[in-house]
């Protein structure tokens, strides 16, 4: 599709925010934040080379919404555009997993179609993968392949944007004026950068490396210790869930509010101790080792039977937001080698 | 259906029967026609406190009201208990699978119920017996902890036992002198020379320890895994295979069931907890 070039992100950004309410990535600390984008302001927006440490989830499945009343109904309002920029191929990819449950199901969430129908999708390359970040394992490459409006990519003297869908197209053609032609040596320049990427994402992971695929590992792991063992190290602070931009937990609860009683929804998370308990008590999962071996299965074997698709993206926020020290990739790692181990014993049996 | 999928039906307590000691029934009147397949599940919200799921009791064949017989045994239920008639309620759904009664048509339909677990298999029942030609027999084997415990007196003492085509035990666990039935837990009243194995199904339903080892003594019998139908209970929040709460294996119990077959669930770890 079409690609064009722009020096400086401002002129970009400003016209992007005439149209639609914009949302960009803000350095808070060591991390990037989403924020409202102000044109008035005198603080340049920065290129975010890395993903935000919130996940993106934010904007379509918002932490807590009112999503039904009583005695009237509630209908979702209609939602205003909005454009988000800075999303990384891996927040893209997180869409895709969220849109299977919620906007692909049988059963459509109508908030979440809403959101999801006005929102604008400003990705970007990514460029200095973080030591956490693993999503080369779980089929990323540090890019957008699609997914996206428009994507962006920083070169050296400014960036090269493409349209990935035809509003993003539109928008270039409305803005002609602030683009110009790109040229066969910035594009080998991006293509350049993106197989830097790539490469430094494999060097980064190169020692996590699995003998079969992830869904087998744990198949064939349901009586590891691994998973108590490495609880240990878990002090439940949902944190890993709350970051995670495919989980998506939640529940219903009522409030009593001056006119109207509201039943509201929010975000949940598998790894609680009451999560799965029944009045009276049972739960199927009341031991942590067995929450977060329910949680892994989720991601890499439920789901998959469901919707065909690993519910990781390998964005790495849980390993950089746990608060403990439990890293999936140390988890899966130890689960891969025990069971390297026992066929190893088995053939030398 | 809704178009807002969280959105409950406006609904109201027309009635209450006390059924037992614990356990009452209540009969709901949404404000507009709703209908279900028996086993399905529906969301009843107590607006301000709560919601819970629950599979309601009458025949789906009943359109104008639906009872919802509910026991007292957490926050939610206990709020309920205390409703009186006129209450406003939220009713979603319904939800899940249901019993797939046309695939029992020409078979003995042996029933195991426990307890409060005699809700959704009213519902069964009356369903069952509109059309008793249809199936070989309908097997009853239900138990209580004491007499006074027994929801449908009326029914399952009275009317239900007259019925060509349904062969009734009880049982409880415990009883004063007038309790001329079977003492011990519903294991018990099941019998192996009760069922023609080669085509029968089996459907359980109760407290989850009642159900675990009821189930274990069908397969003994020589049930086949496929042919043990679990109405399951789990905590169901959003009631359409989303938020998670209700997950056995790769299953949501909301959508993929509450109905399973034991040979759809045995593999998973913890199902009777």
């Amino acid at each position: 599709m079409e690609t064009v070039f722009i020096s400086k992100l401002k002129p970009f950004l400003d016209a992007v925010a005439e149209q639609m309410d914009l949302y960009v990535p803000k350095k808070s600390g060591e991390h990037y934040v989403f924020s409202g984008y102000d044109p008035a302001s005198e603080t340049e927006v920065e290129f975010n080379n890395i993903r935000t440490c919130m996940p993106i989830k934010e904007f379509l499945f918002p932490m807590r919404e009112l999503a039904a009343v009583l005695p009237e109904r509630l209908e979702p309002e209609e939602i205003k555009p909005f454009a988000v920029f800075g999303l990384k191929e891996c927040d893209l990819r997180s869409i895709e997993i969220l849109d299977k449950v919620f906007a692909e199901d049988e059963f459509k969430d109508p908030f979440y179609v809403r959101r999801r129908e006005k929102m604008f999708i400003v990705s970007g390359d990514c460029s200095e993968p973080a030591e956490s970040c693993f999503c080369n394992i779980f089929g990323g490459q540090g890019f957008a392949g699609g997914g996206f409006d428009l994507n962006v990519a920083r070169v050296n003297n400014g960036f090269v944007i493409e349209a990935g869908s035809e509003k993003g197209k539109q928008f270039l053609d409305q803005h002609a004026q602030l683009f110009s032609k790109v040229s066969d040596e910035l594009l080998a320049e991006r293509d350049k950068n993106r197989a830097a990427t790539k490469q430094q994402l494999e060097q980064n992971n190169a020692d996590l490396k699995f003998d079969t695929p992830v869904k087998e590992i744990l198949e064939n792991s349901q009586d590891s210790e691994i998973f108590d063992v490495e609880a240990q190290n878990c002090i439940e602070c949902q944190a890993c869930t709350r970051v995670c931009p495919t989980c998506h937990c939640f529940y219903l609860y009522d409030t009593k509010q001056k006119d109207y009683f509201g039943k509201m929804k929010m975000w949940d998370s598998c790894m609680r101790m009451a999560y799965a308990e029944v009045a009276g008590g049972a739960n199927p999962r009341k031991v942590l080792g067995d929450r977060i071996k329910h949680r892994l299965m989720h991601k890499f074997a439920y789901f998959l039977d469901r919707y065909g698709i690993d519910m990781c993206v390998g964005c790495g926020r849980c390993v950089d937001a746990d608060a403990g020290g439990m890293d999936i990739r140390v988890v899966l790692k130890k689960l891969n080698e025990e069971l390297r181990d026992k066929s190893k014993a088995k053939v030398a049996k | 259906m809704n178009q807002n999928l969280y959105q409950p039906i406006k609904s109201e307590i027309v009635d209450i029967i006390d059924e037992s000691p614990t356990i009452k029934s209540f009969v709901v009147v949404p404000e507009t026609e709703f209908k279900f397949a028996t086993g399905q599940f529906v969301e009843l919200t107590l607006p301000g406190e709560g919601e819970a799921p629950f599979t309601p009791s009458s025949s789906p064949a009943q359109t104008d009201k639906m009872e919802i017989t509910i026991m007292n045994a957490g926050r939610v239920t206990d709020l309920l208990h205390r409703c009186s008639k006129g209450q406003m309620v939220g009713i979603r759904g319904p939800y899940g699978n249901g019993y797939p009664v046309d695939e029992y048509v020409g078979k003995e339909v042996y029933i195991v119920g426990g307890g409060v677990g005699l809700a959704p298999i009213r519902s069964l029942f009356l369903t069952l017996v509109d059309r008793i030609k249809d199936f070989k027999s309908v097997v009853c084997r239900f138990g209580a902890r004491t007499p006074e415990d027994y929801i449908y007196k009326n029914s399952v003492f009275g009317s239900w036992q007259k019925i060509d085509g349904v062969d009734m035990k009880l049982t409880v666990d415990k009883a004063n002198g007038d309790w001329k039935g079977n003492m011990g837990v519903v294991t018990t009243i099941l019998d192996p020379a009760d069922v023609d194995l080669k085509n029968a199904v089996a459907i359980v339903c109760g407290p989850p320890i009642m159900m675990k080892f009821a189930t274990l003594k069908l397969l003994e019998f020589g049930f086949k895994p496929k042919d043990v139908y679990l109405s399951m209970e789990k905590n169901m929040s959003c009631g359409v295979g989303k938020c998670g709460h209700c997950m056995i294996g790769k299953y949501y119990v909301c959508k993929d069931g509450p109905v399973f077959t034991y040979e759809q669930i045995k593999d998973y770890p913890n199902i009777w907890d």
